[in-house]
């Protein structure tokens, strides 16, 4: 099991976003979240990753606790992570995007990089190489020298895939990747999440699309910051609860 | 060069060049102005133009510090009552309070770097304040507000500021250098990129705090050491040199000059500084004068005053382009 959510609980004021929320992710799995909006998976998202601090419950990712750590100590420990209104660094140019984002593999000392060692243009090497791979494989780099504020939005969301491969993650959270992408771009997206989930890259995504649901493993459903329902994507479909989340009410077909 | 800057590398080699070239000539102006004052004027400009591009340091990392004027203050009077009354030599003081004004602007960086904009902003332009208001208090130690007088002289031959005007072009020379290589590796650009979106930042696993506190350190500890140096060389102090109107007039050497690029705080300051000595009568209206210029600089100058030669350059290529299109057709 690469991660384990017990009991997670976040009150904003007096409102519960997330209330007694189980889940675990196998590893090499691509495991779907979906919701209705505001059902609570961008929080869930956000607890995991520590933009928010738990009110209650454990995270364990990897056999570490991970509940109420630092941000970047959380992508120390192998989870990376793209975001639903996308920021970027968004003055730097794409190629600058994901070998900043390398900051972690290898790791440069301060005094290694201040000095210029053989250690640090060695690293500094391997890494733009690497990022050249990422970005090919994510199809951005014919871009590579534009500023990333520049790219039209489906790119920018690849870009926040790459950005997050970079950390080379045990777990990668995508949050909504082909939402507002055009049909082409979304096709692109699938083959590149085929691509990751062959190379053994453990996957949780949000979206509502369910062209990239069909390629999950499992899908977990929530509303109201709780789970309603978890099992196959054609199953869940035609889950009563689910149905009921969604429409309001149950259907009668 | 297999650097990930690899889009700037032809800037990136050509600008040292250019800089050297500057610096010699630089080095030669005592031979052309021998008047003392023309000397002290310049010898304020290394002094602030160390402070200025340090100011930069932190302001890329999306801190907007308003105590640097009084982290100077801090550099000369650590420097200056370490040499009067303990005794020690000035060589040793300022080398020492430059590290003692990193190590407290370290110390205050961290409840800081939680804050932002204009929390950091007022934050820290309070604790500036505080500081010059714990200096006035200091007595007999630091002078209160008649000043301190009587600080060692750093170097030798009373009368002369030739010494001293080399001693401070090597100071500025270094300190900038370091300050380069800070900015163009990947410490500045991690830098850079927490101001961008910290959010994405710690998610790749930059560690926000500790950047920020790093960006406060460094910066703190060259303009510690710009006023240190000061200190004993002009062996007077005085509290309101470093207060609130001090910062303020950094931040306008910086942002006229152009705070994005990092000659900008240089450009900034040379102009800011020399040109008002040739109107020295009007001296009651430069805050005025200086606003209007910054108005001027913002509306047709985006990038400050730095970007003026490349403004120039695109201006005319444009206009080459346009003459083109309407002989063609």
């Amino acid at each position: 099991m690469l991660l384990e959510i017990n009991g997670l609980t976040k009150y904003f004021g007096g409102l519960a976003a997330v209330r007694d929320f189980n889940m675990h992710i196998d590893d090499g799995e691509l495991l779907g979240l979906i919701g209705p909006n505001g059902a609570g998976k961008t929080t869930i998202f956000n607890l995991i990753t520590s933009i928010y601090k738990p009110t209650r419950g454990k995270i364990i990712f990897d056999g570490n606790d991970i509940t109420g750590k630092k941000s970047h100590e959380i992508a120390r420990l192998g989870i990376g992570r793209t975001f639903q209104l996308n920021p970027l660094f968004s003055d730097f140019t794409v190629l600058q995007n994901v070998s900043t984002s390398f900051h972690l593999h290898p790791k440069s000392s301060l005094l290694d990089i201040y000095f210029n060692t053989a250690k640090y243009r060695r690293n500094e090497a391997y890494i733009l190489e690497q990022s050249r791979e990422i970005l090919k494989m994510v199809g951005l780099d014919k871009v590579e020298n534009e500023l990333a504020k520049n790219l039209p939005h489906g790119y920018q969301k690849m870009l926040g895939i790459a950005r997050a491969l970079a950390v080379k993650p045990k777990l990668l959270i995508l949050d909504e990747p082909i939402a507002g992408m055009n049909p082409s771009e979304i096709d692109f997206t699938l083959d590149a999440t085929k691509k990751m989930q062959q190379q053994k890259i453990t996957i949780l995504l949000v979206e509502h699309n369910m062209k990239i649901l069909d390629l999950c493993e499992r899908v977990v459903v929530i509303d109201f910051g709780q789970k309603i329902a978890e099992g196959l994507p054609k199953d869940v479909r035609e889950n009563k609860d689910v149905i009921r989340a969604y429409f309001g009410g149950e259907r009668v077909a | 060069m297999d650097s990930r800057f690899a889009i700037k590398d032809r800037k990136a080699l050509l600008r040292p060049g250019v800089y050297v070239g500057l610096a010699v000539i630089v080095a030669l102006l005592p031979l052309l102005f021998s008047s003392p004052y023309v000397l002290h004027i310049l010898i304020l400009t290394f002094i602030y133009t160390i402070a200025a591009v340090s100011f930069r340091t932190i302001v890329i990392s999306g801190q907007f510090p308003l105590a640097h004027a009084a982290f100077m203050g801090l550099g000369a009077y650590l420097s200056a009552m370490g040499a009067k009354w303990l005794g020690m030599s000035p060589w040793l003081t300022v080398p020492l309070s430059a590290l003692v004004t990193a190590s407290i602007g370290m110390l205050i960086g961290y409840p800081f770097s939680r804050l932002r904009a204009l929390y950091y902003a007022m934050g820290s332009l309070f604790f500036g304040i505080g500081i010059i208001q714990v200096i006035y208090a200091g007595g007999s130690w630091t002078g209160g507000y008649s000043g301190l007088t009587g600080i060692p002289a750093l170097l030798p031959g009373i009368g002369s500021k030739v010494p001293y005007y080399y001693f401070f072009l090597g100071l500025a020379l270094v300190s900038i250098v370091a300050l380069y290589r800070i900015e163009f590796s990947r410490i500045g650009t991690n830098l850079k990129a927490i101001s961008q979106s910290h959010v994405v930042a710690s998610s790749v696993g930059i560690s926000e705090g500790g950047y920020r506190i790093l960006a406060v350190g460094v910066g703190c500890f060259f303009v510690g050491l710009a006023g240190a140096g000061y200190a004993h060389y002009n062996m007077v102090l005085s509290c309101s040199s470093f207060n609130f109107m001090a910062t303020l007039w950094l931040v306008m050497y910086v942002l006229i000059g152009g705070v994005n690029s990092f000659g900008g705080p240089i450009v900034g300051t040379i102009i800011l500084i020399i040109i008002p000595e040739y109107f020295r009568d009007l001296k009651m209206y430069s805050p005025f004068v200086t606003a209007v210029i910054l108005g001027i600089v913002v509306y047709l100058m985006p990038q400050g005053l730095v970007g003026l030669p490349r403004l120039v350059r695109s201006k005319l290529t444009e206009r080459r382009k346009i003459k083109k299109v309407s002989h063609a057709s």
